[in-house]
């Protein structure tokens, strides 16, 4: 070191500095740039969407744009909770196309003047995209037993659970408790009432999303998790998959909702983003849905998973009067003001 | 130390030792836990997470932004420490602590503060809104809080200097005609040297680090406005550890590398 030269040595930081500079501007350099910047469409996802987007949706929509003659096109997209992307949304994220976990976070965007009421209706399908069954994921071989979610309820059960504020998935995993109780025995609302504070009261970890959540429980959180079926499913399809799906006899379906953000749309991206919308609901996107986890809209191409679980009685939202009166009834009247309530420390 | 004579030596064992035990659960194991992780899959798996088209733009985001914000910041914080330091006015004070604010500051009230005043529903992008100008949720949002975040840096270290230059320097300076841009840049800046170069580096690392403002003020897109610090978090968060890791590797490689030039930068300047 005392050998070297003073200049020398202040040559090398320039030199490596010079060199970060250089690999850091590469693609913006007039002369390695390959060809102008192509269209974009911006998609603002919920957290579990992110590789079927990623790797099964963009790509077989720019194959499909290009063979109509459209040319190359970009997808710029951020994943997070749906309550977290919704957020950002009323915050004014330049998305044009977003899937949100449920309806009443289309609701809460309509009301701050984002997106024209009801303008999701109006789409294929009333904008529901797809489907999946909330299902507990369990540790290999189901040490605990656990069939349901009353199970969730016994003593020393340790549940990992999404955060109901960030999560679209923690909102859908609260209906799925109470229902299950609800539809399950003559006690009617208190036995769904039941079933949500059994949960909640050994819930040790949450997250603020579907796919947090299940990164907890793999790095070996909890005995239990509340999740998507397609979060597990998709894992399982992948080998990555420690774990076991225990499917509840009673559970909901969760409805993604589609939005598309007008004000963001410049009117030359118009036919673009609408061309995208419809391809969504296409037999071939819905193929990649199911390919994914996901079930389609269309019962017939669910044939196309092996995986997915059978379920004795599935629900809907529209079991419980819609998002808008569920989210009042159950997850605030509910979940937020008793369960939440009586569980915090006094 | 060298004070005390090699006869200390041996007793600086238990010590030592007791700093270590503490240093390796704190600080290098898990550091070296991001290394393990990131070859765990070979250096194939490594280079290909690396390589993905949302790493390197995060990668190449992130150092651009770290330069831009090391430059700008060089300029506002050595005017800043230049003024403070030359010039009285009343006032004085309270605009020194201003000055130094953002480093007391949790940076994810910065990114909250910059929204409410630059973002769509804003203070002042309410009304930039309609003229189609968006400062947040794009790279000068990023850029914005990364300036207000790093600001004190280069003030701390700018201005200690410029106190201590002895101000017969400059007045001789003054003596035969000079202008005060003259003496800045033939007596002050020359001295100014070393704090400059520590102060940029101290500001480029944070900038390359910086979370808790970006992930509010940048909407976290991907290659539009997605750091190598929020890359990781979101690859981390949904379970892509390898890629995750990755580019966690190489952020700790640079900070190393920076924090080692910097180290023997101002240990040459200290002797």
């Amino acid at each position: 070191m005392e050998r070297t030269s003073p200049r020398l040595r202040g040559l090398l930081p320039a030199a490596l500095l010079a060199a970060l500079l250089l690999y850091a501007t590469w693609p913006w350099l007039p002369f390695a740039r390959a060809e102008r910047t192509p269209p974009t469409i911006v998609f603002y996802g919920f957290s579990i969407l992110a590789d079927a987007f990623h790797d099964g949706i963009f790509p077989a929509f720019q194959k499909t744009w290009a063979a109509e003659g459209g040319g190359r096109v970009e997808f710029v997209s951020s994943f997070g909770g749906s309550g977290t992307v919704t957020n950002q949304l009323l915050m004014g994220v330049p998305a044009q196309v977003a899937l949100l976990s449920l309806e009443s976070d289309a609701d809460r965007l309509a009301d701050a003047g984002v997106i024209a009421r009801d303008s999701w209706k109006r789409l294929p399908n009333a904008g529901v995209l797809n489907l999946t069954p909330f299902v507990i994921v369990v540790r290999p071989g189901n040490p605990l037993g656990i069939r349901g979610f009353e199970d969730l309820g016994r003593a020393g059960v340790r549940v990992v659970h999404p955060d109901p504020m960030t999560s679209g998935g923690a909102n859908w995993a609260i209906v799925a408790e109470y229902g299950s109780g609800f539809r399950g025995s003559p006690g009617g609302a208190a036995a769904g009432e039941a079933v949500v504070r059994g949960v909640w009261k050994n819930v040790v970890a949450q997250a603020a999303s579907a796919r947090a959540a299940r990164t907890q429980f793999e790095n070996g959180f909890g005995d239990a998790l509340v999740t998507y079926e397609q979060d597990a499913l998709y894992d399982r399809a992948r080998g990555r998959f420690h774990a076991d799906i225990a499917y509840p006899s009673r559970t909901i379906l969760s409805e993604h909702m589609l939005v598309v953000v007008d004000r963001n749309i410049r009117p030359r991206e118009r036919p673009l983003v609408d061309r995208f919308v419809r391809f969504l609901w296409s037999d071939e996107a819905q193929r990649v849905f199911v390919r994914f986890g996901f079930r389609s809209v269309r019962p017939e191409l669910d044939a196309g998973n092996p995986g997915f679980g059978g379920i004795a009685d599935p629900f809907r939202i529209a079991d419980f009067g819609g998002w808008r009166r569920a989210r009042h009834d159950i997850v605030d009247g509910i979940w937020k003001d008793r369960v939440m309530k009586a569980a915090a420390p006094r | 130390m060298s004070a005390r004579g090699p006869a200390s030596a041996p007793r600086a064992t238990i010590p030592v030792g007791i700093v270590l035990l503490v240093l390796l659960p704190l600080i290098l194991m898990p550091l070296s836990a991001i290394f393990i992780f990131a070859f765990r899959g070979g250096a194939d798996d490594f280079l290909r997470a690396l390589g993905s088209r949302d790493a390197q733009f995060a990668l190449r985001f992130s150092l651009i932004v770290a330069f831009t914000t090391a430059a700008l910041n060089a300029v506002f914080g050595t005017y800043t420490a230049y003024v403070l330091s030359r010039y009285r006015f009343r006032g004085k004070r309270p605009l020194g602590i201003v000055v130094n604010l953002p480093v007391a500051i949790p940076t994810v009230v910065v990114g909250t503060s910059l929204l409410l005043l630059w973002g769509p529903i804003g203070l002042l992008g309410r009304f930039l809104a309609p003229l189609g100008i968006q400062p947040m949720f794009a790279p000068a949002g990023v850029l914005l809080a990364h300036l207000f975040v790093t600001f004190p840096y280069m003030l701390g270290a700018v201005k200690p200097v410029l106190d201590e230059i002895e101000g017969t320097y400059e007045e001789a300076a003054y003596t035969i005609g000079a202008t005060r841009w003259q003496a800045f840049r033939w007596v002050i800046l020359p001295a100014l040297k070393g704090g400059l170069f520590s102060g940029a580096l101290l500001t480029f690392a944070h900038s390359l680090g910086e979370f808790g403002a970006t992930v509010l003020v940048s909407g976290n897109l991907r290659l539009r406005t997605q750091t190598a610090p929020l890359y990781i978090f979101a690859q981390f968060e949904a379970g892509n550890i390898a890629a995750a890791n990755a580019v966690a590797a190489v952020l700790a490689t640079l900070s190393f590398v920076i924090f080692f030039f910097l180290l023997r930068f101002t240990e040459r300047r200290g002797r």
